[in-house]
């Protein structure tokens, strides 16, 4: 682990210098403008199980506002990365992580770092919609009050509404708040995670897969979800489906499994490319192979 | 290398089904050239009749191409190369039924022309242009087949002395005098001239397409056979 010692450049420091910088991009001018700013930066990231390497030196920056997506074939290392970028993977005993992540130029694997404020900047949406067994309200408010939230009861109703409605499903539910999270469908309890994220005010979407247990209707009403989401967080999803991320994402990295010589079966990043090139005309053949269904 | 497994195989055996259903169409433009060219020269009408009979044929297979690709799109979602080929194989059902389309034309006018006194100035010409532009079609045929892109640039070069051909039709067509019936004759070889024209055109934009499937980035030829920049694209 390659620990940065100094710890005056906090996240929570870093998130307070987010807040007052975050809507700038229409006073921002000149070449500088075209570029994609960063919100998230590895640097030869590497995941380590015990002493399997699951996946290897992997550098990559994602953009601000944008939809990035990974995709590869199973056990590629592409949920591994993905949960290595808010510490999910501390979560896992024998997990280890080497190289930096970055957030916002701040390493989050540097000593001090808190990894519960990490997980609350950069919130996470499962594949298994997870709700809490408690209300449609509860389900919302409990998520913020563990992650500090301090405002009074009907702050704490704005919050509900606001975090509802940005996920596309305060019209469903707004005349039932009180009844189970698990009285929703499928698609409604995954959009009811993507409000409880949101209710904890968090910079970066981190989504492992979120619509692969939900129908083809409910699934598009995510995407379209996301691209709404997009104006005001950075969301990096995994999909195994690569239609969806042709769909919803601006670049897209795609991994692939290596052997190394002692056989040991590691994940690769391969290529880094804007989505619309990524699924057009790919620069690595590997890629190539992989969305034209040729697999080694 | 470990082998690399085609997981997709129905798709990519549907796929060379379609391109070949595609590439018959142009196999047999070429043919149709040559049968419409002479045709038109020897005042052959059986000829031309047979050329309009075997343009039924590209048109039966020109809709077969857009019913194959349409189902094919739908039941899969083809990305990287096998997506370029579908949007070039759309765009050359297209291009193959045009040139069917211009030997129709010339076999018409060989109809129209039957039993006019003639020039044989001008049928040398057309004949030559004819042995200008067929050379052309199996040569953007062997580049496509063969993923040549270099090969495919030479396309424009063979397409120079067809335009030049094509802009002297006029002073021929003047030159004929004023003989009523021999500038009747002579004007629609103008046309004739002209559909001939645009068949080497339509090689052309074949080898773009060839270069566009092989290299990934869209571009009209210049005269070099090189990628023309979008802002300089003043053709049309």
């Amino acid at each position: 682990m390659t620990n940065e010692t100094s710890t005056e450049n906090t996240i929570e420091g870093v998130i307070g210098e987010r807040m007052t910088t975050k809507p700038d991009r229409a006073g921002e001018a000149g070449p500088a403008a075209t570029e994609i700013r960063g919100v998230i930066e590895t640097k030869d990231m590497s995941v380590f199980y015990g002493d399997f390497l699951a996946v290897a030196s992997v550098s990559l920056n994602f953009g601000r506002n944008q939809i990035s997506a990974l995709i590869g074939p199973s056990g590629c290392g592409k949920s591994t990365v993905l949960r290595s970028l808010n510490r999910m993977n501390d979560l896992v005993a024998t997990a280890r992580t080497e190289g930096e992540v970055h957030y916002h130029g701040q390493n989050i694997y540097a000593d001090g770092v808190d990894p519960v404020e990490v997980r609350r900047t950069i919130g996470m949406v499962f594949q298994k919609p997870n709700p809490f067994p408690k209300s449609i309200f509860d389900n919302i408010s409990w998520g913020a009050r563990i992650n500090g939230f301090r405002g009074s009861k009907s702050e704490m109703a704005d919050l509900v509404q606001q975090a509802l409605e940005a996920a596309a499903l305060w019209d469903e539910v707004k005349d039932k708040l009180a009844d189970s999270g698990y009285s929703l469908s499928g698609g409604q309890q995954q959009r009811l995670c993507i409000a409880r994220a949101i209710a904890t005010q968090p910079d970066v979407i981190l989504m492992d897969e979120p619509c692969s247990a939900l129908d083809p209707i409910a699934t598009l009403r995510i995407e379209e979800l996301m691209l709404e989401l997009k104006e005001n967080y950075s969301i990096i999803i995994v999909t195994h489906n690569m239609q969806q991320a042709a769909r919803v994402s601006d670049k897209t990295a795609f991994f692939n499994v290596k052997l190394n010589e002692s056989g040991m079966r590691t994940g690769r990043l391969v290529e880094y490319s804007p989505t619309e090139q990524l699924f057009t005309s790919p620069t690595e053949k590997d890629t190539e192979d992989y969305i034209t269904g040729r697999f080694g | 290398m470990t082998g690399i497994k085609d997981t997709n195989v129905h798709f990519h055996q549907e796929l060379e089904e379609l391109e070949r259903k595609v590439l018959s169409m142009v196999d047999r433009a070429e043919q149709m050239v040559e049968m419409a060219v002479q045709a038109v020269t020897s005042d052959d009408t059986e000829l031309a009749r047979r050329v309009v009979e075997l343009d039924q044929g590209i048109d039966l297979t020109y809709a077969e191409v857009h019913q194959d690709w349409t189902s094919l799109m739908a039941r899969n979602q083809p990305l990287g190369s096998d997506l370029r080929r579908m949007a070039v194989l759309i765009q050359l059902n297209v291009t193959f039924e045009r040139m069917g389309d211009q030997c129709v034309n010339i076999a018409k006018i060989a109809q129209l022309n039957h039993g006019l006194p003639r020039v044989e100035r001008i049928c040398e010409q057309i004949r030559e242009m004819g042995d200008l532009v067929r050379p052309m079609i199996r040569t953007a045929i062997e580049a496509y087949v063969r993923g040549d892109v270099d090969e495919a640039r030479l396309l424009p070069a063979m397409d120079q002395p067809v335009d030049r051909l094509n802009a002297n039709m006029y002073k021929e067509t003047v030159a004929v005098g004023n003989n009523a019936q021999l500038l009747e004759w002579a004007t629609k070889m103008l046309m004739v001239s002209r559909a001939l024209e645009r068949v080497g055109d339509q090689a052309v934009d074949f080898g773009e397409q060839t270069a566009y499937l092989m290299t990934g980035e869209w571009a009209e030829f210049d005269e070099d056979g090189m990628a023309r920049p979008i802002d300089d694209n003043d053709s049309i």
